[in-house]
Parts: structure tokens; C-alpha cells; sequence
């Protein structure tokens, strides 16, 4: 396998014209002869849609839900970030690209991340003209706010709810596609392989969640926009579907998976309350503007927090960061968190949990104005924990939140199998080690409205294969490979549900690949993870039958994937001895205890290739380098 | 804090569209008051499994009331009692030992059942279809900021647009009917420059697609209101009303 | 199909038509309460009021025949309304329970729409239908005085000040005429005036039943 990026020559600023320039074109005419598969329907599967049929190719649109506007797009509550400088505070297209890169602790590609802080404005434009209601000055005006690792206000919002109207937006625009039968929209679709002929993706397996049939589906391209990985962890902020399998199985047939442990971990969400926790609620990180966060001063001090003096608290992060204090980046505060409960100063029933206090901020500002910013934010803790964090503080701990890892791809957005496209989270996108907050839907949308639509009919036009032949043996042979796969799982009656398998994985993972990841750990994990593998295959139960709606069915087959692809979550995280972003190797500090990059050996992409069932897989490196910014270690202090 | 609670449940189990349907009673042992409804409902479901039975078939997936994937009527209410409250978000601490919850799915021509408490809620994507976006395709943007929007009109559009499309409304509604998420949607175009061009071809489409469908009529129960876990108010039906009214009486379109 | 018999027959167009001819009933209504209420006035302004309606001739049996066209699309349509909203819930709930959004009236309206439909055909039989041999006065007199009519004539008229109840409020929403500066309240004063004026009626029906000199 080679790793060739296809990067545009030229300067930084001009990389992207140029290339778009370069590249082939499909006639209008000639558009509606080519089929386009996207999988998924988030803020970057949606977008990707509209976007193609707009430009007359055949689309078909398949998602997990009942419909599109359900993708977890949905759920991002913080904003958009784009370069818009209408604070007049300062910003650039290459601010936003240089605060991207640094972010990432500069592990993504210069070209990538600066084409996107290009794009960054058209988005706003194309989202306002969609009717997105985003806040607005008095003046009318957008109103914008600022967020974490950025020293201006770019960030763009609707209320708590921007991937909400965001998404909305883009389903708006696939609906009107649909409409205009230039989409085919399939919902309650599961991608679960990739079938691919001659080296090129030719099209996909899916089985229809209703009836239970699989079905293959042709194309002259697919695109998969499937989102993150997180619930490899069982608990995190993803939504329950949200799952690895359409990016694993196309891994397993040919496309290199990229940095897959690059997994952020966010500090402010609900505390789990117990084992039958199902998902953990996010708490936007616009409340370390206000909260401060603190433990108990002595270890396994019990008392409520209101009967702790002042004396005796530790606000661990202002002492730390002086600089930075309550505001340091995600990952730090995650970190922190877990030092602290590590060493038995958490609190809460799990003692998984640290304070995060506004009674200093109401002293200073008064309730009225603390309510007005967070109001809703506090709602919403109040209705999960019965709590009011006005009364008492809010109890925080970090979660699993978003996978910078994903299928690499190159400028064109295209992954190692010729004809598979990936966008959004599901690629590896352009947030190296650490996303900034706000920056994935900017990235999803940048994907899908503007990039895949400029690329893909490069790609086309080089096709010589016109037509494409579902009832060929390789789409047979593929679909009977998954329908052996969901035989196996149902046949198998076990004594353990499949709930209990992931909890253990998720677990497992969050213990020894989670915040802080050392040798020994990951090569217990690397030991342990096949071993409940081979249990599940043999110990699962799975109720129902394969020919209708079953649920469990559909959770096993993402959990058995989780399970196969924690082995390389974890080889990949093995495999960096350094330390950077969020992959935080104990082995890799600086005389501060803070994280150290290894640039001089580690400065590239991992991507791994799949080499065989139960073979290690091969890594292959692409390098990294920096023409237009100096790589620098972070500093927080 | 935390208690447990002991519950029984009379759950609708269903095969498929065409099957027959009955309830079922199971009872759910002693679970935690910090669960959320749907937490419950893993529980019982962890434990049919382990017993070889099917578990309950339920639509999810945020958990976290913004994806508009669940829903049920749980003792006569369209996401349980809880006002503003999406089934997800609804939790345990809200009922008491010993409660007996007759948990139904939404019920509505418009949305067929597929499976227990799953249902076919496919009717809102076409009703959106229909017109519920402004036409502009990808790149014919203007600058975001060359049209000013009164900040009182950008919220009341947003009011509108956060419906997350659940479809309690249509379920609570004792007409079926789906004004409400309708009017949502027209309000929310209505509302925003950016959605005049298109204003009354978008109601009067919209409109009769929600007829086609097969949802009822609107006798302004209210009952929509009370149920939608987003407290979308029943103005935007006035709005609704009104929109339609105009664009039937004024606007030249066919 | 034309514009206009598209727009009617949609739902949200026979809705309109239920308001339209529910305003004009209501208007009505206020227009004989007003009229009634001369009774209380003693016989002489009431026989006034009643030969100035007579004096009006065509102009009154225009009006009859426009308010009996009204009456008949309104009770047409919520049969139509009420049979066809049955099936979009083809199957019922086992519980049936409100979200809290429901009143009484709101609940109602086909049942007191239904028994004003009865009550008004016993009164028109009773004040229409008839050879005018007494005054109307008397008339009213006699069956008012009747302990069992004038009960029916209760229910009757608090049917109508129950359905306009929620009946008024439901125009306007129908009508989309709302504007948060001024109808915010609107759902709470309509019912009152709904109220109101089936009280009002009654007023007049137990003062008939009570008081012995009334109109003579
Ligand atoms: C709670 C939360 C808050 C966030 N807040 C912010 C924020 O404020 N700002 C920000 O920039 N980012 C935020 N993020 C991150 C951001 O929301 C996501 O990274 C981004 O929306 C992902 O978009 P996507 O289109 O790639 O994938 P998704 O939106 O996850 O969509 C995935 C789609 O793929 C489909 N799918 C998945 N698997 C399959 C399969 N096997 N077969 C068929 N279809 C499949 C799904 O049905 C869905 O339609 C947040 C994330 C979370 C979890
Ligand atoms: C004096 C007579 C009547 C008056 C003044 C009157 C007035 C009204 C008004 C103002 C409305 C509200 C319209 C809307 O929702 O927009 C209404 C609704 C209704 N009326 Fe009447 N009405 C009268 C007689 C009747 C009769 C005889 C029936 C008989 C069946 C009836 C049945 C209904 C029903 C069912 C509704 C609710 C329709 C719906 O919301 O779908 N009404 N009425
Ligand atoms: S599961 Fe998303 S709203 Fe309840």
C-alpha cells in the first residue's frame, strides 16, 4: 500500500484553487449517468448528498434511523466555528487554520486544515441562506461566541442546539432532493460491507433494519459519512447507534484505518449514576468560562460541599495553569480530573467526579446573569441528576466524545480503495490529536457541501467501468460472507448479553486506552481483547431472527466490530510512544509532568492496514511536514 | 437521591404491521430512581433476554432529547407525564413503588407499526419534502451577513425550528393531527427573509401533503402543545392558519 | 378541481369554514341575546324589539336564510370533521389521558354542538312553527313558565355557552388571528365571554321561571 496524499503544490493560500482547477470535469449531461452511494446521513452525509444531486448525479442516501434528521449530528450543542473576523477581533482564514493545527498538536496536514479555514465562511453563508437561525445581534447581526483554544470569538450558534438547526438545514436540502427524485433515500439501512471489484468500491451490503433483508446496492462511487467510534467505550456522549462498523468493514477490505486511538475524552459531563448507565449527557464547555473546578483537599472527604471550607478545597487547575486556569483545553482538564480521582480526592456516589463551582461567579455577577448564560445548560443537569447547580455545584467527570481517528484519506478526500470516499467524523479528518471545539461540524460540512462535490468527479472521469452489476459474484459473495456473520451470531445462544460483552470491552478500553494510556496497560488489553472476543462468539446471546426488526441483532453485529477493532485501537496506541493531543503516554512527559511530542520520530499519520484475520496489521506512515508554522510543544502553565 | 423502585409494566408487544397486538405485564424488579425511562426499559429488556425471550422493540438513540427518536405513551401521555420531556429524559424519580405504566406506542393512521413500540414515522419526511427548506442549492449562497434579522425574529424562528420532529404531537393530538410539527416548520420559513420566495407555495404543498397522509384536522385541543417535549407553542397553527389563508386568497401560484 | 374548491376541501380550508360560519352564528347569538335580554326590560320594550324585527321584512328572511345556510355548513362539516378525525386513530389507546392541554368545552364541542342542534329544533317548534295566535310575549311566557321546558331550555343555552367557550378562542386560532401582544390571554377572555353569554340566556330563563310578572 502507498500513501500518496496528493497534496496540490504551491503556496498554502492557494492550494486549493489551484487544484480545483486541475481537476477533471463531468458535463451536466453526463452527470446523471453516475451513481453515488453516501452512507450516512449526518451533517456530512446529508450535506454530500444535496450537494451531488444538486449537480445532477444519482444519489442514494441510506442511514440508520428512521430519518435522516436523526443522524448525532443533531446532538452538538456548542457551535460552528468560522473565520468570519465580524468581531473585528483579529481573525483570519489562517488564524482559525493556525489555531486548528496547534489544537491538533500538529498531527494533521497543513493543506487540509488550511483549505477548511477557506471554506470555513462559504458554510455560514450557505447555512444562513438555508434559513439556519442562528443568534443574532440586536443590530441583526450574527452574533458569535468564543470558545476553547482559540483567543477570538468565531464561533457561530444557535442557542444549545447548532448541529440541530445545522443538520436540519442540510436534511431541508436532501429533501428537496428527494423530492425532485434525484435522491433515493433509504432509511433504516445498515451498511455492513463494502463490496469491491477490480481494487475499486463498487457498492455495499445493507441489511434493511425492518424486513431483515440484505440487499446490495451498485455504484460508481461510495461515500461513507458514518461518524465517530466512540461507543467503542460502551459509555460516552454518542448516540446509541453510533457505531464503527461501516468504517471497520471497509478497513477489513482494503482501506488503511487512520490514528484510530486518537479518541477525546471530554471533561464536563453528567457522572454516570450507576450500571445501567446507558450514554453520558455532555455539558458544553462554555461553563468552565464561569465554573470553577475543585475536590475536597484530603482524600475521601465525604462532606457535602457546602461543609467544606474554602481552605480546604484544591482548585487543582487554577493552581496548575495560572495562565489558563478553568480554561485549559480538553484534554488537560480530562486528565486532571483523573489525576485527582485517581488519587481518591472525586466525589460523588462513584467518586468519579470533581466540582465544577458557580458560587463565586453568582457572587460576582448575580444569579440573574449566570442563568441567563447557562440556563438552559442547568436545566437540562436538573432534570438528569435532581440537582440544582445554582444550590450546589455541578458534578462533572470526563467522557468519551469524539475519535479523531477514522479511514485516512487524501486531499480529494478519497480512501486507499479507489471509489471510497470518506467525510465527517468517519475520516480522519483534520483535528490531528485534539479537535477544538466547534471545529467538527465546520469540518463535516466543509466535507460535504464544498469538498467530496469538487473531487469526486475527478474521480468518475477516470472510471472506464460504466455499469455496474449487482447480481456479479463478488456482490453475491460479500453478501453471503455477512450473511454467515448474522447466522453465526444468532445461532450462537450464549449466556451473556451482548451489553454485558460491551461493557467489559468499554471498560477495558476506558481503564487501559483511555485518558492516560501506558505500555503495560495496553499490552494487558492487547492480551485481553481477543479473549472476550472469543467469547462472545461463543458465549452471546442473541433473541429473535435475522427476518425481521431485532435490535439485538443489530447491536451484536457493531459490538463484535467493536471488539476486532479495539485490537487495533490499541496496537495503534501501543505503536506512539509519544505523547500528543489527547493519546497521552505516561512514558512521554516533560520535566512538568505534562505531555511530550516526539516530533523527531512520530511527526506522520499512522494508517494500518489490514493484513488477515488474527495477523497484526501493517502500519504505514505518512509523514508529516510543516511549511507555514513552527512546531512548538503546548504550554498551558 | 437515590432509591429503588419496584414497577409493573403493561407493555404493547407487537410482531410486525399485520399481526395481532396484546399487552404484555412484566414487572421490573427493584431499579435505581436515577435511571431514565428508557434505562428501565434496558433493564427489562437485559433480563428477557437472559430468560430467551425477545426484548421490548423501542426507537432511541441520542438519549438525550434532541434526536427525536423515541417515544411512547406511557399511561395515556405521549412521552410520559413529565412536561417538556422527551421519554429519554424522563427519569425514574418521577414515579413511585409499586406504579403500575401502560406503555403504548404513538397510535396514529399516519404513522403504522412496525414492532412494539416502534412505528413508521416516515409521513414527516415526506410532509418536509414537500417544501419544508429554501431551494438554494450548494455555493449560490449570499454573504451570511448582507440580510439583518431582528433578533426578536431569529429567536421566534428558532422557537419554531427546534421541534425535533418526534411526533408527539400527532400522538396526543385526539384528531391525529399534525398542525403543529406543520406549523413548526411554515413558522420557522415564514418567519426568516430567507424563506419569502418560497412562502406560499410552502404551506399550500405542505398542506395538502399532510391531508394525503391521512392525519386528521385541528380542533385546537391544545393537547400538542402539552405533549411536545419542546413546548413548541400552538401559535405557530395560528401562524399556520394564517399563512395558509393568505397564500390560498392572495398568492398567484398554482 | 378550481382554487377555491381546493382550498376548501383541504382540512385546514373546512376548519376555516366551521370558523367563518361559527362567527357568524356566534354573531348571532350576541345579536338575540341582546334582543332577548329587552325581555327584562318589561313587555312594552320587548314587543317593540319584536315588531322592529318584523318591520324588517326581506331583510329578515335574507338574514334567516343566511344564518340557515351557516347552520346547516357548520353542523355538515363537523360531522364531516368528527367522522374523519376518528379514523386517523384507527386503533385507540388503552389509557386515555391528557397531556394537559384539553379543557372541558374543548373536549366537547361535538356533544354540546349536538344538543344545541336538539334544543334548537324544539325551539323552533316552539316559537317558529307555530300559528301566531298569542303575542310573543305570551308566548314566552307560556313556555318558559313550563317548569320541564324551561330545564331543557337551560341545558340549551349553557350547551351554547359552552361551545362558544372554546368555541371563540378556536376561531381565532382557526382564522390565525393571533399577535403575542394581544392575544396572549385571548383563550381566557373568549372562554369567559363564551360563558358569559350562555349565562346570560339562562339569566333570562330563570327569571322567566321565577318571577311572575315577567313581561306582563
Ligand atoms: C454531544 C455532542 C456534542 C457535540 N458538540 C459539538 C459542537 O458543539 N461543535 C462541533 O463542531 N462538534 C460537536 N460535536 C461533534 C460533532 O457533532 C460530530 O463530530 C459530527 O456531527 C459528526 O457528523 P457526521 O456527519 O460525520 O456523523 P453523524 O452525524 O454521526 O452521522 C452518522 C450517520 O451515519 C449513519 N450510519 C452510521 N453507521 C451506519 C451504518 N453502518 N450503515 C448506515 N448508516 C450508518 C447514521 O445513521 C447517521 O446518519 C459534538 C458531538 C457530540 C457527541
Ligand atoms: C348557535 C350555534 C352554534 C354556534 C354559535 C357555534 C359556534 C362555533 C364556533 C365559533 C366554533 C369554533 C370554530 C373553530 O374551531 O374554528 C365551533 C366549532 C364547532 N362546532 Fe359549533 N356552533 C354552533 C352550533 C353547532 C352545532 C349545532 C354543532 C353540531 C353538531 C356544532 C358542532 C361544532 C363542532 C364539532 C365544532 C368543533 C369543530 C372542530 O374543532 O373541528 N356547533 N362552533
Ligand atoms: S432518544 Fe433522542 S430524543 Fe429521545
Amino acid at each position: 500500500m502507498h500513501l500518496d496524499a496528493k497534496i496540490p503544490s504551491g503556496p498554502l493560500p492557494e492550494k486549493w484553487d489551484r487544484h480545483r482547477f486541475d481537476l477533471k470535469l463531468i458535463t451536466p449531461a453526463n452527470k446523471r449517468k453516475y451513481d453515488i452511494l453516501v452512507v450516512g446521513a449526518g451533517l456530512a452525509g446529508a450535506s454530500a448528498s444535496a450537494s451531488l444531486a444538486e449537480q445532477g448525479y444519482n444519489v442514494k442516501t441510506l442511514c440508520l434511523q428512521d430519518s435522516p434528521r436523526r443522524g448525532h449530528s443533531i446532538a452538538a450543542q456548542g457551535g460552528i466555528n468560522a473565520a468570519k473576523n465580524y468581531q473585528n477581533d483579529g481573525d483570519s482564514v489562517f488564524r482559525l487554520f493556525y489555531d486548528t493545527i496547534k489544537g491538533g498538536d500538529f498531527r494533521s496536514r497543513e493543506a487540509n486544515v488550511y483549505r477548511l479555514a477557506q471554506i470555513s465562511n462559504s458554510i455560514i453563508d450557505q447555512c444562513v441562506a438555508q434559513g439556519v437561525p442562528f443568534a443574532r445581534e440586536y443590530g441583526g447581526g450574527l452574533a458569535n461566541r468564543s470558545f476553547g483554544g482559540a483567543q477570538v470569538s468565531r464561533t457561530f450558534y444557535a442557542r444549545g442546539q447548532t448541529g440541530q438547526q445545522l443538520l436540519l438545514g442540510a436534511y431541508g436540502a436532501l429533501m428537496r432532493q428527494v423530492k425532485l427524485g434525484k435522491v433515493t433515500l433509504l432509511p433504516r439501512r445498515e451498511m455492513l460491507d463494502l463490496v469491491v471489484e477490480e481494487g475499486e468500491a463498487r457498492g455495499i451490503i445493507t441489511r434493511n433494519l425492518i424486513s431483515g433483508e440484505l440487499e446490495c446496492h451498485g455504484a460508481h462511487a461510495v461515500v461513507i459519512a458514518t461518524g465517530g467510534y466512540g461507543n467503542a467505550y460502551f459509555l460516552s456522549t454518542n448516540a446509541m447507534a453510533s457505531n464503527v462498523t461501516a468504517t471497520f468493514r471497509a478497513y477489513k477490505r482494503g482501506a488503511a484505518f487512520a490514528n484510530p486511538c486518537f479518541v477525546q475524552i471530554h471533561p464536563t459531563c453528567i457522572p454516570a449514576h450507576g450500571n445501567s448507565q446507558s450514554k453520558l449527557t455532555l455539558m458544553s464547555e462554555s461553563l468552565r468560562n464561569d465554573g470553577r473546578v475543585w475536590v475536597p483537599e484530603k482524600p475521601g472527604d465525604r462532606r457535602a460541599p457546602a461543609d467544606i471550607p474554602e481552605a480546604e478545597r484544591d482548585y487543582y487547575l487554577e493552581d496548575k495553569y495560572p495562565s489558563f486556569g478553568n480554561l485549559v483545553p480538553r484534554d488537560v482538564a480530562s486528565r486532571n480530573a483523573k489525576e485527582q480521582c485517581d488519587a481518591g480526592k472525586g466525589v460523588g456516589a462513584t467518586g468519579l467526579a470533581v466540582y465544577l463551582d458557580f458560587s463565586d461567579a453568582i457572587k460576582r455577577d448575580g444569579l440573574q446573569t449566570i442563568e441567563m448564560k447557562y440556563g438552559n445548560l442547568f436545566q437540562m443537569y436538573e432534570k438528569i441528576t435532581d440537582q440544582n447547580p445554582t444550590d450546589r455545584p455541578m458534578m462533572i467527570s470526563p467522557a468519551v466524545h469524539y475519535t479523531m481517528g477514522g479511514l485516512w484519506v487524501d486531499y480529494n478526500l478519497m480512501s486507499t480503495i479507489p471509489g471510497l470516499f470518506v467525510l465527517g467524523e468517519a475520516n480522519f479528518s483534520d483535528h490531528g490529536a485534539n479537535r477544538l471545539g466547534a471545529s467538527a461540524l465546520m469540518q463535516g460540512l466543509a466535507d460535504g457541501y464544498f469538498i467530496l462535490p469538487a473531487t469526486i468527479g475527478s474521480y468518475l472521469a477516470g472510471l472506464t467501468t460504466k455499469t455496474i452489476n449487482i447480481n456479479q459474484s463478488t456482490f453475491l459473495a460479500t453478501r453471503e460472507e455477512v450473511e454467515n456473520r448474522i447466522s453465526r451470531l444468532l445461532a450462537t445462544r450464549g449466556r451473556r448479553t451482548i451489553d454485558d460483552f460491551h461493557r467489559q470491552l468499554g471498560l477495558l478500553l476506558w481503564k487501559d486506552c483511555g485518558m492516560t494510556r501506558n505500555e503495560k496497560g495496553l499490552r494487558e488489553a492487547l492480551a485481553r481483547i481477543p479473549a472476550i472476543r472469543e467469547e462472545f462468539w461463543h458465549n452471546v446471546i442473541v433473541p429473535g431472527s435475522g427476518q425481521a426488526l431485532n435490535q439485538s441483532l443489530e447491536r451484536a453485529g457493531r459490538v463484535a466490530d467493536f471488539l476486532e477493532f479495539a485490537e487495533v485501537m490499541v496496537i495503534d496506541a501501543l505503536s506512539r510512544t509519544e505523547s500528543c493531543g489527547c493519546h497521552f503516554r505516561e512514558e512521554s512527559r516533560g520535566a512538568d509532568n505534562e505531555a511530550r511530542r516526539d516530533d523527531n520520530n512520530f511527526c506522520h499519520v499512522a494508517a494500518w492496514e489490514f493484513s488477515g484475520p488474527s495477523t497484526h496489521p501493517t502500519l504505514h506512515k505518512e509523514a508529516l511536514s510543516f511549511e507555514n508554522v513552527e512546531l512548538s510543544q503546548r504550554s498551558y502553565t | 437521591m437515590s432509591r429503588t423502585i419496584s414497577l409493573t409494566l403493561r407493555i404493547w408487544r407487537q410482531e410486525n404491521g399485520t399481526s395481532q397486538g396484546a399487552f404484555e405485564t412484566y414487572r421490573t424488579g427493584p431499579i435505581s430512581t436515577e435511571m431514565s425511562f428508557l434505562e428501565m426499559l434496558d433493564v427489562v429488556g437485559e433480563r428477557l433476554t437472559l430468560e430467551g425471550k425477545e426484548p421490548v422493540a423501542f426507537d432511541h438513540d441520542c438519549r438525550e432529547g434532541i434526536c427525536g427518536m423515541c417515544g411512547a405513551v406511557v399511561n395515556g401521555q405521549a412521552h410520559g407525564h413529565q412536561q417538556g420531556t422527551t421519554l429519554c429524559q424522563l427519569h425514574m424519580r418521577h414515579f413511585k413503588d409499586g406504579d403500575t405504566l401502560v406503555i403504548e406506542p404513538f397510535r396514529s393512521r399516519a404513522f403504522p407499526l412496525i414492532k412494539d413500540l416502534v412505528v413508521d414515522r416516515s409521513a414527516f419526511d415526506s410532509l418536509i419534502a414537500e417544501g419544508g427548506y429554501v431551494s438554494v442549492n450548494t455555493g449560490g449562497a449570499i454573504e451570511a451577513n448582507t440580510l439583518a434579522i431582528p433578533r426578536k425574529i431569529a429567536d421566534l424562528a428558532l422557537d419554531a425550528a427546534e421541534c425535533i420532529g418526534c411526533g408527539a404531537c400527532v400522538a396526543a393530538c385526539p384528531n391525529g393531527a399534525a398542525m403543529l410539527f406543520v406549523g413548526a416548520k411554515v413558522s420557522h420559513l415564514a418567519l426568516l427573509p430567507q424563506g419569502q420566495p418560497e412562502r406560499s407555495r410552502r404551506v399550500l404543498a405542505m398542506v395538502r401533503k399532510m391531508d394525503e397522509l391521512g392525519f386528521g384536522s385541528c380542533g385546537n385541543r391544545r393537547e400538542c402543545e402539552a405533549a411536545c417535549p419542546k413546548r413548541i407553542s400552538i401559535s405557530n397553527v395560528a401562524r399556520l392558519n394564517r399563512e395558509f389563508l393568505k397564500a390560498s386568497l392572495l398568492a398567484d401560484e398554482e | 378541481m378550481g382554487r377555491t374548491s381546493r382550498t376548501l376541501s383541504s382540512s385546514l380550508g373546512r376548519k376555516m369554514l366551521m370558523a367563518a360560519s361559527g362567527s357568524f352564528l356566534s354573531l348571532f347569538i350576541l345579536v338575540h341575546l341582546a334582543g332577548n335580554s329587552s325581555a327584562l326590560l318589561g313587555r312594552t320594550t320587548f314587543l317593540a324589539y319584536v315588531d322592529y324585527l318584523h318591520s324588517l321584512g326581506v331583510l329578515l328572511h335574507f338574514f334567516e336564510i343566511l344564518l340557515l345556510t351557516a347552520f346547516c355548513t357548520h353542523v355538515f362539516l363537523a360531522l364531516l370533521l368528527f367522522f374523519e378525525n376518528r379514523k386517523a386513530r384507527p386503533e385507540p389507546y388503552a389509557v386515555v389521558k391528557s397531556s394537559g392541554g384539553a379543557t372541558l368545552a374543548g373536549q366537547t364541542m361535538i356533544y354540546s354542538g349536538t344538543v344545541i342542534l336538539l334544543f334548537l329544533v324544539l325551539h323552533l317548534q316552539n316559537f317558529l312553527f307555530i300559528d301566531r295566535e298569542l303575542p310573543v310575549a305570551d308566548l314566552l311566557r307560556t313556555v318558559l313558565g313550563n317548569p320541564a321546558l324551561a330545564v331543557i331550555y337551560l341545558i340549551g343555552t349553557l350547551a351554547v355557552g359552552l361551545h362558544l367557550s372554546h368555541g371563540l378562542w378556536s376561531l381565532c386560532q382557526t382564522l390565525g388571528l393571533e399577535h403575542p401582544k394581544y392575544t396572549s390571554t385571548l383563550d381566557k377572555k373568549a372562554a369567559l365571554l363564551g360563558l358569559a353569554i350562555g349565562l346570560f340566556f339562562a339569566l333570562i330563563i330563570v327569571v322567566a321561571l321565577f318571577y311572575p310578572g315577567f313581561l306582563l
